[in-house]
């Protein structure tokens, strides 16, 4: 037996530790953006924060990317401070955030060129992940040219090409009409069993987190903190009509209340 | 090229050429007309017949003599073109640094809005003395009416940038030197170029005033002359070579846009 760095493997994936945010402009007077938030994330488990906007749930999420520093408090991954962005961590953000001015290929290749991947292997990388996305056809088009769906998907490669453990979604699905939105979970489902990450969601449907996570994380506003864990362990596709979901729904709906 | 290749059909072919075509030609007839008839005085509207002639003269023999049409043109559009180009020089670096960097923006706000809005040409009687009356004045008032317009573009280029796709570049650990030259410039691109497409209107707008002193070259220079002696026919032909040459401006400056952005063009269609 050795007492090698793998002794030392974190329990989690993510860890979020007694941490605060508070905006220097808000001034003292008003409550703090997060307050105390303690959360830990497994690794390959998919958590959901979902909270009314203002909850600060966004705000988490871009500490734990590194975009977004705490006031107090912090957040680690994998054992590490997060100080800032990168090291296994890919962002999906709610307008898909892609440039305009490149392809969706030449989006994806941007992401892969970042993680290191050399020039010649960058195409055959990036079509690989926009067909795991379901988007071959569609590589050669501008982001204009594609519907609110497919610019998600090329998001989720683009976030993919950087081959991170850890995706970091915030309301993905938020902008996309709702058949658009039920075969996006379905697709993102998909993706992730083909591909094992660490999942953080973020989202203000209660549907969605249902169909979605391995644990629900509810959080409230003013101060931003956590209200209520329910962990679901029903196998997926999920239905709707699930009586143990109707539940939750159920309690989670008062939770936010 | 063909209208299958543009993808018009007959329809819109007619819609998008013919029609406006068929317009001038009406406009130019009844102009004719009404000078034929003495409507118009021709002395003071000489009707399309004569300014062809005019033009033919223009192009043979020249206005002042010796002067062709095509010294005056090349000329005109060569101090354009300096003076644009060395404005747009200056303008992109200098307006990329002050809109990357808020404190900068905030320090020159006061002097670019100023030193914009003061009429160039109310500049000419300084150009003058500080550069006499060769090429240098008119080099100077081009440059400094495309100058101001095209620093001010640009600056609102960079600061109008969707911060969002900053966001995005941080988040895949994109650095600062990436973030610039591969988010930021292209980002900034479009709004650059319509910067640079008032910008030029700007330098036609000087143009004609620059060329009204010291020199006899140059179609501001010409309409002057003409209008010295009543040649209301040259003037307007000179008139109508300005707006040649404009267009001809104007289209180079689209053929490069939508080769430079083809996201753009494609996104109109």
């Amino acid at each position: 037996m050795t007492f090698g760095p793998s002794m030392a493997t974190p329990q989690f994936k993510i860890e979020v530790d007694h941490l605060g945010k508070r905006f220097d402009s808000d001034g003292p007077a008003l409550p703090p953006v997060l307050d105390d938030i303690q959360l830990k994330v497994a690794e390959n488990e998919f958590v959901v924060l979902l909270g009314r906007s203002g909850c600060g749930k966004t705000t988490l999420l871009n500490i734990i990317a590194g975009l977004e520093r705490a006031s107090s408090g912090e957040a680690r991954v994998d054992n590490r401070v997060v100080t800032r962005p990168g090291a296994g961590k890919g962002m999906v953000f709610q307008q898909g955030a892609l440039f305009p001015w490149l392809t969706a290929r030449q989006n994806v290749e941007f992401a892969a060129r970042n993680r290191g991947v050399p020039r010649g292997e960058r195409g055959l990388r990036s079509a690989e992940l926009l067909a795991l996305v379901g988007l071959t056809g569609a590589q050669d088009k501008y982001p204009s040219e594609l519907s609110g769906g497919m610019q998600q998907r090329v998001a989720i490669a683009r976030a993919l090409a950087l081959d991170p453990d850890i995706l970091l979604m915030d309301e993905p699905f938020g902008a996309l009409d709702e058949l658009t939105r039920i075969e996006m979970q379905n697709e993102l489902l998909r993706v992730w069993a083909a591909r094992r990450k660490t999942v953080v969601f973020v989202t203000h449907s209660i549907w969605e987190a249902l169909m979605l996570a391995d644990r629900i994380v509810v959080m409230a506003a003013r101060p931003g903190r956590i209200v209520l864990e329910r962990c679901i362990s029903i196998m997926r596709p999920r239905v709707i009509t699930d009586p143990a979901l109707l539940q939750l729904h159920k309690e989670i709906w008062e939770a936010l209340q | 090229m063909t209208r299958r290749a543009r993808g018009l059909s007959g329809g819109q072919w007619i819609a998008q050429y013919a029609s406006p075509t068929l317009v001038i030609i009406a406009l130019l007839a009844l102009w004719e007309v009404a000078a034929s008839v003495g409507w118009l005085r021709p002395i003071l509207f000489p009707p399309p017949s004569r300014l062809a002639r005019s033009l033919y003269e223009l192009a043979t023999d020249g206005y002042p003599e010796g002067v062709t049409l095509w010294v005056h043109f090349g000329i005109t559009m060569q101090r354009i073109l300096t003076g644009y180009a060395g404005a747009l020089a200056l303008a992109v670096p200098l307006g990329l640094v002050i809109g990357c960097v808020p404190l900068l923006d905030r320090l020159t706000v006061p002097v670019v809005a100023f030193s914009r809005s003061v009429a160039t040409l109310s500049l000419l009687p300084l150009a003058i003395v500080w550069f006499g009356t060769g090429e240098g004045s008119k080099m100077f008032l081009i440059g400094y009416g495309c100058f101001w317009v095209m620093l001010s573009n640009v600056v609102a280029a960079v600061q109008q940038v969707d911060p969002l796709l900053i966001r995005a570049a941080h988040s895949m650990d994109t650095g600062r030197l990436g973030i610039f030259t591969r988010v930021l410039l292209p980002a900034a691109l479009p709004r650059m170029f319509a910067g640079a497409r008032v910008s030029l209107g700007v330098g036609f707008m000087v143009i004609v005033g620059a060329e009204m002193i010291g020199t006899i070259k140059g179609l501001g220079a010409l309409i002057m002359e003409a209008r010295t002696f009543y040649r209301n026919d040259i003037t307007m032909v000179g008139m109508a070579l300005l707006g040649v040459i404009g267009m001809l401006i104007a289209v180079m400056l689209q053929r490069i846009e939508a080769w430079l952005l083809p996201w753009q063009s494609r996104e109109r269609r």
